[in-house]
């Protein structure tokens, strides 16, 4: 196997890995931001930068494949600092005003009253403590004060009931337009680069509604605040979250969920990355259809129809009911009077259960599954 | 043109000396002030002021940038931030420090070379220029301003006879923006199905992607556009803009007329095509057989060409039916000359010119063959030549029945100038090759031909084409019997048949032309294509087209032709080559072209399918993503 050197340490590689991979693959961490598993990577946001002995620039470890003999420093400090550069430029070209802690100069005030202005900024940033350009600038130590801000207007995209796109906080890394094209294989957001003369509007990820479905995968993969879920806005801080892990009960994919819990109520959803089957993918329903958990009309106890109404009753009595009415029935008509037909949002297992019990208790070969037809 | 006072460039004195013939060659009155770009920076007129001059290539960065990373996207708005307080007086005294910083931090963090390679002339130029940037900085000096042209090139692009914007179509067919690719390829070239199937491909020998590992598939990819077309799943029409009074005539609707009078006529001329043959196209029609050019993908281009208003008139012979004069008594203000070098070079064999029966020459046959018919008949056919018509002839040969075909040359197949593409495919279609062969008599019975007498040659010395000369063996004579002779080593020619004042032809019998503005010495007459260069490429008749109709119009809107600071910055580039074989990079190359695929040998001889197919949309997009996006920029003072 061919060998290189990462840090001054050997490792071998297989041809064709690229330099992240061969860094991950030993334990060697690289910053990354745009990078999204299971899409190719585009080398956009130049944070993965690493220096390789005998070349005049840094490269980008997430496309760039390894090669017999390179020599790679992923720490310098001539990568940090072009990381830290980076991040500094992302920061002062948006509305990003969670370094507002450390913030003293006028330039900053002005900035920030005319930021608290806009809509969908009048309290702290949606996904403050749970950002990847927070944590980055944290961590490279950018410091407002530090930064000359040229933020300028940015297009607003809330008129969807889901989700907002505030791309006032859009750092262009491109991964909703690769979670949404390759991932989720919608291709509702276009690509939108090219030369600036010809995009004097910018080069926002905007959504074209006739393929977008709703799914919430771009808000998913968002790295900051500028895509996030409407019916969560300001309901909770990223702290006071907890995750609960489930799965969806909509389908029988079954989806693996995080549920982001506060008070014990459902404040968004979130796709669970690495698991079996969805890896991360969540369709509308799975990510947004949860606000009947905490109806008030949700059903809590079996009802029997009485006259014109229904009235409470236990779950002896229902079942005993229903097997009553079962036995009557298949004793005046025979057993293919009834039929079984099993729910979408059951499991493999209930369904075989369901033919199981109308098959050799009731004997009828007459079941069925509601998504067949 | 004296010396530059100033010159970073890397290959400085080799574009002094370039810029030197290109300008005393075609521009005489125009004359470079600076150059700005890529290798550094050159300035010949001391009036031009260094802060200006950063400020506007700066400004020209920023415009190009594409914003798909970081560094370049922010970086260069900041740069052009910076300049703007540095001109308007507010400058402060870190600000050079600054731009140093993120121009190098740019340039070694970009993701294409629009970034990358900003660095060194902003770099030179602060070098250079250091106490007047302070000057203007602490007094707050004044900034001259100054004009500037520039243009965006790269190494493909600069190999393209016809500057298509490669990256950009190509960027475009990766985003999906297929309507947009193909506009960007009309813009330069009209007839891209067929340089999407049988362009000489220049570009991709240029591609700094073969250096890492393999070239871009550029042609494959314009292929995959046009055919998008054609099969109506992208529309990309643009009606013309403006609408002109002055009528113009075009001579020839081959590649250079046809391309004349589309971007005449999308400029709004009413365009007239006088053609002597019975359809359009030319040798690509005529010449190029269908197997690898289908008749319908010509059709359709001239399909677009007469949406777009222009007549074309079959059948009309210029100089015989109908002369110059009288074209310009209709009332046609100007006349674009393009009719391509129709007749065969000799081979200086005795009994060419004897008239027997079944010698004929390439170009004959391939036409006789475009007409549907077969023009000789015979089992074994001997064709002489090395080029890519040769080719043509044999394949064609072993698709009309021939049993026994075989092709003479008088080098050996490293010095062949056919693509090697074509001579791999004709050697699996079962031709014989016969090296280091020229043919000296051609033998007759009965005024038919029998049979071929020849000798057996061997290298030499390089002749002016560094090629190695063939001499022949002495006492190496043979005979080769065979029924039918078809000689393909070129063909001349015969302007002097619509033109027959000798002042605006050459001895070779090709009109005389501006390079840049492609007008004769005759004002209102202008030519290009293989009737100004003698056989050329496709792609070179296109762009002559393209280009003659820019000035077509200028001479009609303003009485004469003057090129611009742009056209001369182009030839300069195109002279010097943008393409830097020695580069390398400090990373592997792992991937493989994307390739289309071709028919089996055995079932492609059968007849005139075509023989390579289209990528489909998902390979397009794979191979579109290898490209680099070399892009360069290049600025000048005017
Ligand atoms: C067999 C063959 C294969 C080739 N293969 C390739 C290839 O694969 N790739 C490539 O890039 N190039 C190829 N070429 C070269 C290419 O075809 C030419 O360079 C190109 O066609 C030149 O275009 P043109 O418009 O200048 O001339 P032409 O194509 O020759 O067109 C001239 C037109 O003018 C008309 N005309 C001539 N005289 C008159 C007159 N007096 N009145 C009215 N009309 C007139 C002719 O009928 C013709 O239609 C090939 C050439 C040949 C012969
Ligand atoms: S919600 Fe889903 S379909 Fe719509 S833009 Fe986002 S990822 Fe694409
Ligand atoms: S919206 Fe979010 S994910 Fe999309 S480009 Fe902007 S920052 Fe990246
Ligand atoms: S032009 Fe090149 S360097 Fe500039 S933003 Fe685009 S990819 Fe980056
Ligand atoms: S990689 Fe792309 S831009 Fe670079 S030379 Fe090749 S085709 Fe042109």
């Amino acid at each position: 196997m061919p060998e290189l050197e990462i840090n001054n340490r050997v490792v071998s590689f297989k041809k064709g890995q690229t330099i992240l991979e061969v860094a991950e693959k030993n334990g060697i961490n690289i910053p990354t931001l745009c990078y999204l598993a299971g899409a190719a990577p585009t080398g956009r946001c130049r944070i993965c930068l690493v220096q390789v002995e005998g070349s005049d620039r840094l490269l980008t470890a997430c496309d760039t494949p390894a090669g017999e003999g390179m020599k790679i420093l992923t720490d310098s400090p001539t990568v940090r600092n072009a990381r830290k550069t980076n991040i500094e430029m992302l920061i002062a070209s948006g509305a990003h005003n969670c370094l507002i802690m450390d913030q003293s100069s006028k330039n900053w005030t002005e900035n920030q009253s005319k930021i608290m202005g806009q809509p969908w900024h009048n309290i702290m940033c949606p996904s403050y403590g749970d950002c990847r350009l927070q944590d980055l600038a944290i961590e490279y130590g950018v410091r407002a004060d530090d930064l000359e801000l040229n933020y300028e207007g940015h297009p607003l995209d809330d008129a969807t009931p889901m989700i907002v796109r505030d791309f006032s906080r859009c750092i262009g890394c491109g991964r909703c337009i690769q979670a949404c094209n390759e991932i989720q294989v919608n291709r509702a957001i276009p690509e939108p680069y090219g030369p600036r003369k010809d995009h004097s509007q910018g080069w926002y990820p905007l959504v074209d509604y006739d393929y977008c479905t709703h799914c919430g995968q771009c808000v998913q993969v968002c790295p900051t605040g500028a895509l996030f879920e409407k019916k969560a806005f300001g309901k909770a801080a990223a702290n006071e979250i907890k995750k609960v892990r489930t799965t969806c009960p909509y389908c029988g994919v079954g989806c693996q969920l995080w549920l982001h819990v506060k008070d014990n109520k459902i404040i968004r959803v979130s796709g669970v990355e690495n698991a079996e089957p969805n890896h991360g993918r969540l369709c509308v329903k799975g990510r947004f259809g949860y606000d009947f958990i905490h109806s008030g009309e949700r059903l809590t106890s079996p009802l029997i129809r009485e006259k014109d109404g229904f009235r409470e009753a236990s779950w002896d009595e229902a079942l005993d009911l229903v097997a009553n009415r079962f036995k009557d029935i298949i004793k005046k008509h025979g057993p293919d009077a009834v039929a079984g037909v099993s729910c979408a949002r059951s499991i493999n297992e209930d369904s075989y259960q369901m033919q199981k019990l109308f098959r050799s208790v009731f004997g009828t070969n007459n079941i069925d599954h509601c998504a067949r037809t | 043109m004296e010396l530059p006072f100033l010159n970073t460039w890397e290959k400085g004195d080799s574009i002094v000396n370039t810029a030197n013939s290109v300008i005393s060659g075609q521009l005489s009155k125009k004359s470079l002030k600076s150059l700005m770009g890529w290798g550094g920076v050159m300035i010949w007129d001391r009036n031009i002021d260094p802060v200006d001059m950063l400020y506007a290539y700066l400004m020209r960065v920023a415009s190009e940038s594409c914003g798909e990373c970081t560094p370049c996207r922010l970086g260069t708005v900041r740069l052009c931030m910076v300049m703007e307080r540095i001109v308007g007086g507010k400058g402060r005294k870190s600000d050079l420090k600054l731009i140093k910083n993120l121009v190098s931090h740019i340039s070694a963090t970009g993701k294409c070379d629009i970034g990358r390679t900003i660095s060194k002339p902003v770099l030179d130029i602060l070098d250079a220029y250091e106490e007047t940037f302070i000057e203007v900085i602490e007094k707050k000096r004044q900034v001259k301003k100054g004009e500037y042209a520039h243009v965006i090139t790269a190494p493909c692009i600069n190999a393209c006879p016809s500057h298509l914007d490669i990256p950009g179509y190509i960027e475009n067919i990766r985003m999906g923006n297929w309507e947009k690719a193909m506009e960007i390829v009309r813009k330069d070239c009209p007839m891209p199905g067929t340089i999407g199937r049988v362009c000489v491909r220049p570009c991709e020998s240029a591609c700094r992607r073969g250096l890492l590992d393999e070239p871009i598939s550029i042609r494959a990819l314009k292929r995959f556009l046009a055919d998008c077309e054609m099969n109506g799943v992208i529309k990309t029409e643009s009606p013309p803009q403006g609408v002109q009074k002055q009528k113009v005539a075009v001579i020839g609707a081959g590649p250079a007329g046809i391309s004349c009078a589309y971007y005449l006529a999308r400029r709004g001329y009413p365009c007239t095509i006088f053609e002597a043959q019975e359809g359009p196209g030319g040798m690509a029609a005529y010449g190029i057989p269908s197997y690898r050019l289908p008749r319908n993908v010509i059709a359709h281009e001239v399909n677009v060409l007469e949406k777009l208003g222009v007549e074309i008139r079959y059948g009309v012979n210029v100089g015989k039916d109908i002369t110059m004069e009288e074209i310009a008594s209709r009332g046609y203000e100007s006349v674009f000359v393009g009719v391509g070098a129709p007749d065969s070079s000799k081979m200086r064999c005795e009994g060419e010119d004897a008239g027997y029966r079944c010698f004929l020459t390439g170009v004959h046959f391939l036409s006789e063959s475009a007409r549907g018919r077969k023009p000789a008949e015979g089992k074994k056919l001997v064709v002489i030549g090395g080029g890519n018509v040769a080719m043509d002839c044999v394949r064609t040969a072993r698709r009309l029945g021939f049993e026994d075909v075989n092709l003479l040359y008088r080098r050996t197949e490293a010095e062949m100038p056919a693509d090697p593409q074509e001579i791999r495919e004709a050697k699996e279609e079962g031709i014989k090759f016969h090296h280091l062969v020229a043919p000296v008599e051609i033998l007759a019975e009965n005024d038919t031909v029998a049979g071929i007498k020849c000798l057996r040659m061997e290298l030499g010395e390089p002749d002016s084409s560094g090629r190695r000369r063939p001499v022949p063996v002495e006492g190496s004579e043979f005979v080769i019997e065979c029924d039918v002779i078809i000689p393909a080593i070129g063909q001349v020619c015969v302007v002097d048949c619509v033109l027959p004042e000798e002042d605006v032809l050459t001895s070779w019998k090709t009109l005389i032309v501006d390079q840049t503005t492609f007008q004769s010495d005759r004002q209102q007459i202008f030519g290009g294509g293989d009737c100004v260069t003698g056989p050329q490429t496709l792609i070179g008749a296109l762009a002559a087209g393209k280009n003659a109709a820019r000035f077509i119009s200028q001479y009609l809107q303003q009485g004469g032709c003057k090129p611009e600071l742009s056209d001369l910055i182009l030839s300069l580039a195109s002279a010097e080559g943008v393409y830097d074989p020695g580069e390398s990079f400090p990373y592997p190359g792992i991937t493989e072209r994307e390739e289309p695929s071709v028919l089996e040998p055995e079932i492609r001889v059968n007849g005139f399918d075509e023989v390579e197919s289209c990528l489909t949309p998902s390979r397009a997009r794979v191979e579109s993503d290898r490209c680099l996006r070399c892009y360069r920029l290049l600025m000048s003072a005017i």
